[in-house]
């Protein structure tokens, strides 16, 4: 990627980072009053992932997923009110675990690993179609040791499916460190069924741009699925409240330095000579523009309260 | 079943069926016999024994714009893919506050042909106690046909029963064939709709799947003997004919409710609170026969346990005796 396109993902970093701040405040004072997962530390795989996708594609993403919803094209205010409980993109249905947009595509489930077959049911269509589109199935490294992983990834290989697994790994399955509950590499967990797995620094967006468009590459021309691991840095709780008691001492404190990869991007844009100026231009439009999508959600109405027993069915065809 | 499923695959080409042993075999009990022949491979093929990946897969593709036909071998097989049913395939239109629509069928066999606790479950009740999901449970060949090709055709997840012995049995030993003409189109039947298939004045007998076949031949039984027993079948257990079944309760002494599945909290109380609630004191008095062990192994125990035709025989003279 050239510095302007840098500069680009650089403030869509920052709109992902504003974005789940204002969730979590919104946590915080209340206004939202169930259980809520931040992606703050693995915004260069969403606004990488951003770039690669494109229309066609679906995206089926984890119970920390506003990052890819983002990035699927979900429309931000829709979201924003979905989240804030409003009659928003589910009318209040799905919440922030269960966010469903059939027009880009996207779908997110919160159950850990239950969303990987429902990616090749996507990717099954796409593949009838042979028109070159593709489904991502976002998981995290807890997700991996899924059965409904390893069914997948075999049908997936011997069905010819367009599907790019996903695995933002940050190291911790809620509270087990990753060395206590996973054996072997992560990206070669796929090597068995001949997926192919590229491993990269989460944090990093060039690496992720590198593996992002190997992986894509392959599904894309060979109809094949292939296997992506960023390793990030989870720097919220598993969920808002969580007190993140199990970490080791000064962990947090050292990722913050190393491992925030708005912060590294930052960095090295000044050290390769952009102004600052620039980088504070993006970052205060990003910023304005999240609080205009979350001003915009707060004028959506509440649901009305009878809709709550509406649409268990589908309304049946004439 | 082919039949029916070839009818819908050639009306609608998004209709594709996948599952264990649906192709080349044609499904164990052959309902998908010729399909993978005549349509080739891309809209008919084999699983692997991976219920959790393809009964997800069916979730997805549906979603994305086809209707998948899924078989799960057994419905006892439920047990290694039941989030995929309980939390998604049910719950996705709900969830997507309407916006998503999840049609699959998901056809499996049930019922008890010797092969004990692990093959012979009907778990009518595990499916029709989680919202959002339909259930259909057809007795008779024209049922399985005409409700099949309903399902195919509703936008909604659809569990579709279907009794291994009425899959097994020669049409002639049924108690009861409506098979539609050979070569005229299947025509969808409609879900909800119980029908009466046998007046009687003494006692009225509900039931559902190849149990309607049993009280039909219980009740000729029972008359033989001077009780004049009518036969009810429910025909879909989601959604259920609750107005039905009140018409059917109001003149009827006694009811008696025969189901194959798991009586604790399964479809016979359903039945059964569904008309008191409704009638009161006016219901008729009432008593159910259902399952309410694991299903044994040899012959002896099974007949033991199992609603057949002399067991609803004897219940429906036990209760209208009492």
């Amino acid at each position: 990627m050239n510095v302007e396109d840098l500069l680009e993902v650089y403030e869509v970093m920052w709109r992902l980072r504003r974005f789940e701040e204002e969730v979590g405040q919104a946590v915080a004072s209340g206004e939202i009053h169930g259980e809520m997962h931040l992606g703050i530390g693995h915004e260069a795989v969403g606004a990488v992932l951003g770039r690669h996708r494109r229309a066609g594609d679906a995206v089926v993403s984890t119970h920390r997923a506003h990052l890819h919803a983002l990035a699927a094209g979900v429309d931000p205010v829709q979201l924003a009110a979905e989240l804030l409980e409003r009659d928003g993109l589910n009318h209040g249905k799905g919440g922030h675990m269960h966010l469903f947009d059939p027009e880009a595509r996207f779908m997110c489930t919160g159950i850990v690993g239950a969303g990987v077959p429902i990616a090749s049911g996507y990717a099954l269509k796409q593949s009838l179609q042979a028109d070159g589109a593709l489904t991502v199935s976002v998981v995290g490294d807890g997700t991996m040791n899924q059965g409904a992983v390893f069914e997948t990834m075999n049908l997936a290989a011997v069905r010819g499916l367009p599907m790019v697994f996903l695995c933002e790994d940050n190291h911790y399955s809620i509270s087990v460190r990753r060395e206590e509950s996973t054996a072997g590499e992560l990206r070669r967990r796929g090597e068995p069924f001949g997926i192919p797995g590229f491993a990269c620094d989460g944090t990093d967006v060039d690496r992720v741009d590198e593996a992002l468009g190997q992986a894509f590459e392959i599904t894309r021309t060979e109809s094949r699925p292939s296997l992506v691991v960023a390793s990030v840095y989870r720097f919220r709780g598993h969920y808002e409240g969580d007190l993140d008691l199990y970490r080791p001492a000064g962990e947090k404190k050292e990722a913050a330095r190393t491992r925030d990869p708005v912060l590294k991007l930052r960095e090295r844009l000044l050290d390769s000579g952009t102004p600052e100026a620039r980088l504070q231009e993006g970052e205060n439009r990003a910023a304005e523009t999240v609080a205009e999508w979350f001003a915009a959600a707060r004028q959506r109405p509440l649901p009305g309260k009878k809709t709550a027993r509406e649409h268990v069915f589908a309304d049946v065809k004439a | 079943m082919a039949a029916a499923l070839r009818q819908e695959m050639l009306r609608d080409h998004s209709v594709v069926v996948f599952g264990e042993d649906v192709a080349k075999l044609g499904g164990v009990f052959g309902a998908t016999r010729g399909l993978a022949r005549q349509f080739g491979g891309r809209r008919v093929f084999d699983t692997p024994v991976s219920e959790t990946a393809f009964m997800g897969m069916a979730v997805g593709a549906a979603q994305a714009g086809l209707r998948p036909v899924v078989e799960l071998m057994f419905v006892d097989f439920l047990g290694v893919c039941f989030d995929q049913i309980l939390n998604q395939l049910a719950k996705n239109t709900y969830m997507s506050g309407g916006r998503v629509r999840v049609p699959v069928v998901l056809r499996t066999a049930v019922g008890c042909i010797g092969s004990a606790a692990q093959h012979s479950q009907v778990l009518s009740a595990t499916f029709a106690h989680i919202p959002g999901l339909k259930v259909a449970y057809p007795a008779s060949p024209g049922d399985l046909q005409g409700l099949l090709v309903a399902a195919i055709r509703d936008d909604n997840p659809v569990v579709f029963l279907e009794h291994k012995w009425l899959l097994k049995t020669r049409l002639p030993e049924l108690a009861f064939d409506d098979a539609q003409p050979g070569d005229g189109e299947i025509e969808a039947r409609p879900f909800g709709r119980l029908r009466r298939l046998r007046e009687g004045t003494d006692i009225t007998i509900v039931a559902a799947g190849y149990l309607v076949q049993s009280a039909l031949l219980a009740a000729s039984s029972l008359e033989a003997g001077g009780i004049s027993a009518g036969v009810v079948d429910l025909r879909t257990l989601v959604p259920l004919d609750r107005d039905g079944l009140v018409r059917e309760a109001r003149d009827a002494p006694f009811l008696l409710v025969v189901d194959d599945d798991y009586h604790a909290y399964g479809m016979s109380g359903e039945v059964m609170a569904t008309i008191a609630e409704e009638l009161g004191r006016q219901a008729p008095i009432m008593g159910r026969h259902a399952v309410d062990v694991p299903i044994p192994a040899a012959a002896v125990l099974e007949a033991e346990i199992v609603p057949s035709v002399p067991s609803i025989e004897q219940a429906a003279r036990a209760l209208v005796k009492e």
